[in-house]
């Protein structure tokens, strides 16, 4: 019945039984998304960011029984965007707005509106981004404006919304695949544009739901137990498994041999669990995949004639999870508010050391979140709520987090909330000292926000971490598992040990031009390895005084600044 | 209205720092403070103890140097000797905020009734050295008590000190200075510029590195422009000293000089630090 009502008209109801099953598509291939980040590092979760934003605009019209679509989208825009998070998810979100700015007062969509209403989707995305930056091509921005195009001619000859709805997935398909056209990065790391990728799946799901394919999951927040208003703690179901034995364990090895049969290797292997990632050739094969059981893929391989592992590396994923959920639960319990006057700064962190150094310069909020797990806008709206006072600067310390930041600022409505424009740590911590030293005196919002953006220009960011995949960009070739060495975001240096990754970091960037470099160490590495590591570069850098303090952050050995 | 020209004698403390030519040249009397370290006490005057040995040794010191400020009864015993031959004494302290100098001297003062005058600069090293020359001149151009007061008010409404804090340990140290409360459990190696005024020890930028420390300090220093004098402090950094006074340029006003901070201050602060006293030309106006 939906099917034969969805061809010629959809209305409020339909249209939450497609948004719901576009929920379920997404959710089936949110590790798919995950993977494709550019840069091998643990960052970005555009799939997790996607589909949790997806899944707060899908839990406002969970409960709702209302047959006026215009009423339903509006709802469902609402809902993005207090649930928007990562740069993709924010752009959803604005998407989301559009397209329901387009149904305004329509009670029924037919073939024309839902063209109208892509356009409209694309055109307030597009001006909203336009607005805190240079709209990027080769992102799910030119995605979702291609789709509307392609639908927009063919609407002029076809009403059935089956058939638009697959041309609408056909065109987002092929615009996908040219993003690497587009966005050299993706082209040399090998990989399609994954905001792009997350709206392909969200319309897969659709036009699976008008053909009659089975479209697998219940959306969260579908059982009808999530309140209409968003509830913080929605985060625990974003991320919780889709399985129910777990997220199992993150397997990884090389398969060294002689006459390797990649295919044949990668058929037997991707049926052993989930997110398989496996390529090679005759003498190499690398291997990377979920499982319940890493016996299975590690005794298969190491069984197969002549063939020898190698960097077998074997995480339990169900640990890690459950740990992040025990860490952001005792970190929910809310902090003693501090009363603020004046001027209060919301920043991003993760890690103990990180937080208090923030909270040492006057950070009156930290919201937890950072390179994985960005925090949305609902995240950053409770912080501000919880102020009290009207004039705010946030500091999101990560690229992927100043759009959901954005829009939160936005949201805020009577305050005024600037966001600076910083993508790490150390630039935040580098723009609060002159905040530091503004409060002191009684600065204004506009004196502050000044002096916090012209600091970031004043350090180098390093990071150094493990890249999560082989790839080569800027010219670096890296394999899964090697350390990696970050200079301002981009790729810089990859070694095997940690003394050769800094010592890189710290030539690349000339650090002997400067004259301090501090180290973060994280969760880990102790204060002894640190210095130690220090001691072995140190006598390479005369006049550089190094600083080494515990940051205690995740998945990051060291982060670094360099002034 | 001053019926006559009075004969005034310009006093203050070893902590302003002056030069010994100019000390002569305006016959100004010195109150000295005291260091005491390694198991002695020796007066802050330039003579008693060399401050390029006191600044070595201090990294090495086991025990922290502390300051004293000269008893009352030896302010009492200056004040009369430095009075002899003139009808009064006008006499400029370290800020009261900072140091019971002052208070001591007021104590000594007492049993010259109306003929001394005690000033509080709210200022250390040549920060008061600066309100003190300028007493000397004003004292000998119109012998007037009153007018003295009044120059000496306007210079230090016109007169600026920053001073960049090379290692925090010193203040940390000290205990001294409340400011550095701000700093007590700081995570982060810090050079905080401080800016003293009215006694007040606030910090005017926290930065992390010495350079740009300096580039801010040249920065406020500009500011300032034009000055009438410009003092440049440091303790143990000549180098650094001479390449900020290089870097101003045109800003140095002629009779520029630079001074190493007296230890009775300098134990607070610590090597390596680097400061300037501004005096604007418009206090003239």
């Amino acid at each position: 019945m939906v099917v034969e009502i969805g061809r010629r008209v959809c209305d409020g109801h339909v249209f939450k039984w497609l948004l719901a099953a576009g929920v379920s598509w997404l959710a089936h291939h949110r590790e798919h998304v995950n993977n494709m980040n550019v840069f091998p590092v643990p960052d970005g979760d555009t799939g997790t960011n996607m589909l949790v934003t997806i899944q707060k605009a899908y839990a406002q019209i969970a409960t709702m029984d209302e047959g006026h679509i215009g009423l339903v989208s509006e709802a469902v825009a609402r809902g993005g965007l207090m649930g928007a998070r990562g740069n993709s998810g924010t752009i959803l979100s604005m998407l989301l707005r559009g397209f329901a700015n387009g149904l305004k007062r329509r009670e029924v969509m037919d073939g024309a509106s839902f063209a109208l209403a892509l356009q409209s989707a694309v055109d307030y995305a597009y001006t909203t981004v336009s607005t805190v930056m240079e709209p990027v091509e080769g992102t799910i921005l030119t995605v979702a404006r291609e789709t509307a195009a392609a639908v927009g001619i063919r609407a002029r000859t076809e009403n059935d919304l089956q058939v638009l709805l697959s041309v609408a997935a056909a065109a987002a398909n092929r615009a996908l695949e040219r993003t690497p056209e587009l966005l050299p990065r993706l082209k040399e790391a090998g990989v399609v544009d994954s905001g792009g990728l997350g709206l392909v799946y969200l319309l897969e799901g659709m036009l699976r739901l008008l053909n009659g394919d089975q479209v697998d999951y219940e959306p969260a927040g579908a059982s009808g137990s999530v309140a209409a208003a968003p509830a913080r703690s929605d985060w625990k179901d974003a991320i919780q498994p889709d399985d129910e034995d777990g997220y199992g364990y993150d397997v990884q090895f090389l398969m060294l041999g002689q006459q390797l049969n990649v295919d044949e290797i990668r058929r037997a292997i991707s049926a052993m669990g989930w997110s398989p990632l496996i390529d090679g050739d005759a003498t190499l094969v690398k291997v990377h995949i979920h499982v319940h059981n890493p016996g299975e893929p590690l005794s298969y391989a190491a069984t197969l004639p002549g063939v020898q592992l190698d960097d077998v590396v074997v995480e339990n994923m169900q640990a890690q999870y459950l740990q992040y959920v025990q860490q952001r639960e005792q970190r929910e319990v809310p902090a003693p508010l501090r009363q603020v006057d004046g001027v209060a700064v919301i920043a991003v962190a993760r890690g103990a050391g990180i937080e208090r150094i923030f909270t040492e310069y006057g950070a009156a909020r930290i919201v937890p979140g950072g390179q994985t797990m960005n925090p949305g806008t609902e995240d950053f709206l409770a912080a501000i709520q919880s102020l009290d006072t009207d004039e705010i600067i946030i500091l999101p310390n990560n690229g992927n987090i100043i759009l959901a930041a954005q829009e939160a600022a936005k949201l805020a409505t009577g305050r005024q909330v600037r966001v600076v424009h910083n993508r790490t740590i150390p630039q935040g911590i580098a723009a609060l000292l002159p905040y530091a030293d503004l409060r002191e005196r009684g600065g204004t919002l506009d004196e502050m926000f000044q002096a916090m953006t012209d600091s970031l220009g004043s350090i180098v960011s390093g990071e150094i971490t493990t890249a999560t995949r082989s790839v080569t960009v800027d010219g670096i070739s890296v394999q899964a598992g090697d350390l990696i060495g970050l200079l301002n975001g981009r790729l810089a240096v990859a070694a095997s040990t940690m003394a050769d990754i800094l010592r890189g970091l710290l030539h690349k960037c000339h650090a002997e031009d400067h004259e301090l470099a501090t180290l973060y160490y994280g969760e880990g590495v102790t204060e002894a390895q640190a210095r130690a590591l220090v001691d072995e570069v140190a006598a390479e850098f005369e006049h550089l005084q190094f600083d080494v303090i515990a940051g205690e952050q995740p998945l990051y050995p060291y982060i670094i600044s360099i002034e | 209205m001053t019926t006559t020209k009075k004969k005034i004698r310009i006093m203050t403390d070893s902590v302003a720092d002056i030069p010994a030519a100019l000390l002569q040249k305006w016959n100004i009397g010195i109150i000295p403070t005291y260091v005491n370290f390694e198991g002695g006490s020796y007066a802050d005057d330039g003579v008693e103890l060399s401050r390029d040995y006191f600044y070595q040794r201090l990294p090495e010191m086991k025990e922290f140097p502390t300051t004293a400020a000269p008893s009352h009864a030896l302010a009492e015993d200056l004040l009369h000797k430095g009075i002899e031959g003139y009808d009064h004494v006008i006499s400029i302290h370290v800020a009261s905020k900072l140091s019971v100098t002052a208070n001591n001297v007021r104590l000594g003062a007492q049993s010259l009734k109306d003929r001394v005058t005690v000033i509080d600069s709210g200022l250390v090293t040549m920060g008061i050295g600066m309100q003190v020359l300028a007493a000397a001149e004003v004292a000998a151009a119109t012998g007037s008590v009153e007018a003295v007061v009044q120059a000496v008010e306007k210079v230090r409404r016109h007169q600026k000190l920053w001073a960049i804090i090379a290692n925090l340990e010193y203040l940390r140290r000290s205990g001294r200075v409340s400011v550095i409360r701000a700093f007590a459990g700081s995570l982060l190696q810090i050079k905080p510029i401080l800016d003293v005024h009215d006694g007040e020890v606030e910090v005017a930028q926290r930065v992390r590195t010495m350079g740009k420390a300096v580039a801010k300090l040249k920065e406020l220093t500009e500011e300032q422009a034009p000055l009438e004098r410009l003092v440049i402090l440091h303790i143990n950094n000549e180098d650094g000293a001479r390449e900020l006074q290089a870097s101003l340029g045109s800003v140095v006003p002629p009779d520029t000089i630079t001074i190493t901070v007296g230890p009775t201050l300098g134990t607070h602060i610590g090597p390596g630090s680097l400061g300037v006293i501004t005096l604007r030309k418009a206090w003239r106006s």
